[in-house]
């Protein structure tokens, strides 16, 4: 469904995306996963049109996003990282407009269905600048999905949510690729790419350094990390292929050892010897 | 071919919001309010011109020319740049399928009906004043052309900006001195000969030439043929802008 192929991007001096190629499969969740700056949101924007790559090409569904982005727009449908929703006009507006722009048809009866799927129509009325934060993620999310597209982008679909409402934004795009849509998420949270995710491409200073399932790239690094306090009394780990090594390090070790399953953060780390992001709360 | 219709719609949903708030309607009729009383009721009675018609009757369809310009370009300006750099809004429309002229044409629109909105209040105002004032189709034609060169150049300025104190910079720059050295005020037969080519280049000194005509002379179609090659510049250059817009 999505093919990258050698894409760069340049600001100036600065090498957003470095060669990036990876392809997704139809019905697939993909999510790339990386710190801020990594070239998430770059590859969101050239993906769905907002700007060019330097280098390299992206198709979707067969079509070069470059030279045929007028009907690539009519086959995807964006969730951005910062909410674009007029915060002037009322959650049902918001919902016309866009419908309109993206001529979808039957439409008073598509926004009235995908108010009640999403548990949002008893604020159809209500000005979007009144709603939680919540419920505006939900509403873009509304949006997008007015259009049926083939393929949903979902920029940081999560960021600054509470782990309860998070939970609840996870079981909607799960139930998005039971309908058989691509879905190419884009996020800094290491659990949200390990619940929804098919594959994981994870993304380091521009350049994708990583591509598989979660569980292929965990097994990849080593499936058990030991964690520790080194002579100085720092949080160390060490990350190993087999329970048993695991257990040995653990044994030579003084107190407060943990033996647990790698996450992707593990993988990123022993990767890039950065972190992602400090320890997720949610 | 109605593809212009949501981007339309969308900014009246927005300007019906404005207009239900009081202060909105006070502040589009301030500043002409302003300058008819400061220059027509008060300064104007000691001005005699050439023309040989009251002050008044003179400034209030320069009022009009005026008051279109500045509130067809300040809607389109101020939104677009608003609704692209701050709140992102304008990447709804340009990641929908619909085409860049499109979106052109609604934000035109949605700027010529604001323009046209804040005429009528001057000309509401200009009904109650002593004068002779009126209007035929030429005075509209001028107004709807008016609009729809300004909207159009709120536009370009709308895209081009990096800021949003830039849109006040290019406002400071360009359609403040357009307000005052175009025949709104004052005939442009006042202004010395040297600075008249300048004074000739300003699209509102057509508008304020042909607003005042009562038959098309060779003037006004001078000045309509100028207004409509500003026009079709103006549109062109802003759909282009759209076309080519990548962040």
């Amino acid at each position: 469904m999505i093919t990258v192929e050698k894409i760069s991007k340049f600001y100036g001096n600065l090498k957003a995306l470095d060669a990036v190629s990876f392809q997704i499969g139809e019905g697939e969740i993909f999510g790339l996963l990386g710190p801020n700056g990594a070239g998430k949101t770059t590859t969101v924007k050239i993906l769905t049109t907002l700007t060019n790559p330097d280098e390299g090409r992206c198709l979707i569904d067969g079509m070069d996003v470059v030279l045929n982005s007028h009907q690539i727009k009519s086959i995807i449908a964006v969730v951005p990282q910062e909410n674009n929703l007029e915060r002037e006009l009322t959650v049902y507006e918001n919902l016309l407009i866009y419908g309109m722009l993206h001529k979808v048809k039957d439409l008073r009866r598509k926004i009235s269905d995908i108010l009640n799927s999403l548990d949002i129509s008893h604020k159809k009325n209500s000005l979007v600048n009144s709603l939680s934060g919540g419920l505006q993620r939900r509403l873009l999310l509304a949006r997008a999905l007015l259009s049926n597209p083939k393929v949903l982008f979902l920029d940081e679909p999560s960021i600054g949510l509470d782990a309860h409402i998070r939970r609840q934004l996870w079981q909607i795009i799960r139930s998005i690729k039971s309908e058989g849509k691509t879905v190419f998420l884009t996020t800094h949270y290491i659990e949200e790419a390990e619940a929804l995710c098919d594959r994981v491409g994870i993304l380091s200073h521009g350049k994708l350094i990583a591509l598989g399932t979660p569980e292929e790239l965990k097994r990849e690094v080593g499936e058990f990390v030991v964690e520790y306090l080194d002579k100085e009394g720092r949080s160390t780990s060490s990350i190993c292929q087999k329970k048993e090594e695991a257990y040995e390090i653990a044994k030579s070790k003084n107190d407060r050892v943990t033996i647990r399953k790698t996450n992707l953060e593990d993988v990123f780390v022993k990767l890039t010897g950065e972190r992602i992001l400090e320890k997720d709360k949610g | 071919m109605t593809d212009w219709w949501p981007v339309f719609l969308k900014e009246m949903l927005h300007f019906k919001r404005k207009l239900l708030r009081l202060g909105y309607i006070f502040s589009a009729m301030m500043a002409p309010i302003i300058y008819l009383v400061t220059f027509g009721l008060g300064l104007g009675k000691t001005v005699t011109l050439t023309e040989g018609t009251d002050y008044l009757t003179f400034l209030l369809p320069g009022l009009v020319a005026m008051s279109s310009m500045n509130n067809s370009y300040t809607w389109v300006a101020s939104a677009l740049n608003l609704s692209r750099i701050y709140f992102k809004t304008f990447q709804i429309l340009i990641q929908s399928p619909i085409k860049p002229f499109s979106i052109m044409i609604g934000e035109v629109l949605a700027g010529m009906v604001k323009g046209i909105f804040a005429s009528l209040l001057i000309i509401l105002v200009g009904i109650f004043v002593p004068s002779d004032f009126s209007i035929n189709l030429i005075f509209l034609l001028t107004l709807i052309l008016n609009c729809f060169m300004f909207a159009s150049l709120g536009l370009i300025t709308g895209m081009i900006t990096k800021s949003h104190e830039d849109t006040a910079t290019y406002s400071n720059f360009f359609i403040m001195p357009m307000a005052f050295f175009s025949g709104t005020f004052f005939s442009i037969e006042r202004i010395p000969y040297i600075f008249k080519p300048i004074i000739y280049i300003m699209p509102l000194t057509h508008t304020n030439i042909l607003i005042r005509k009562s038959t098309l002379d060779l003037d006004g179609t001078i000045s309509l043929l100028v207004i409509i090659f500003y026009c079709a510049i103006f549109f062109c250059l802003g759909a282009r802008l759209i076309a080519n817009y990548r962040e």
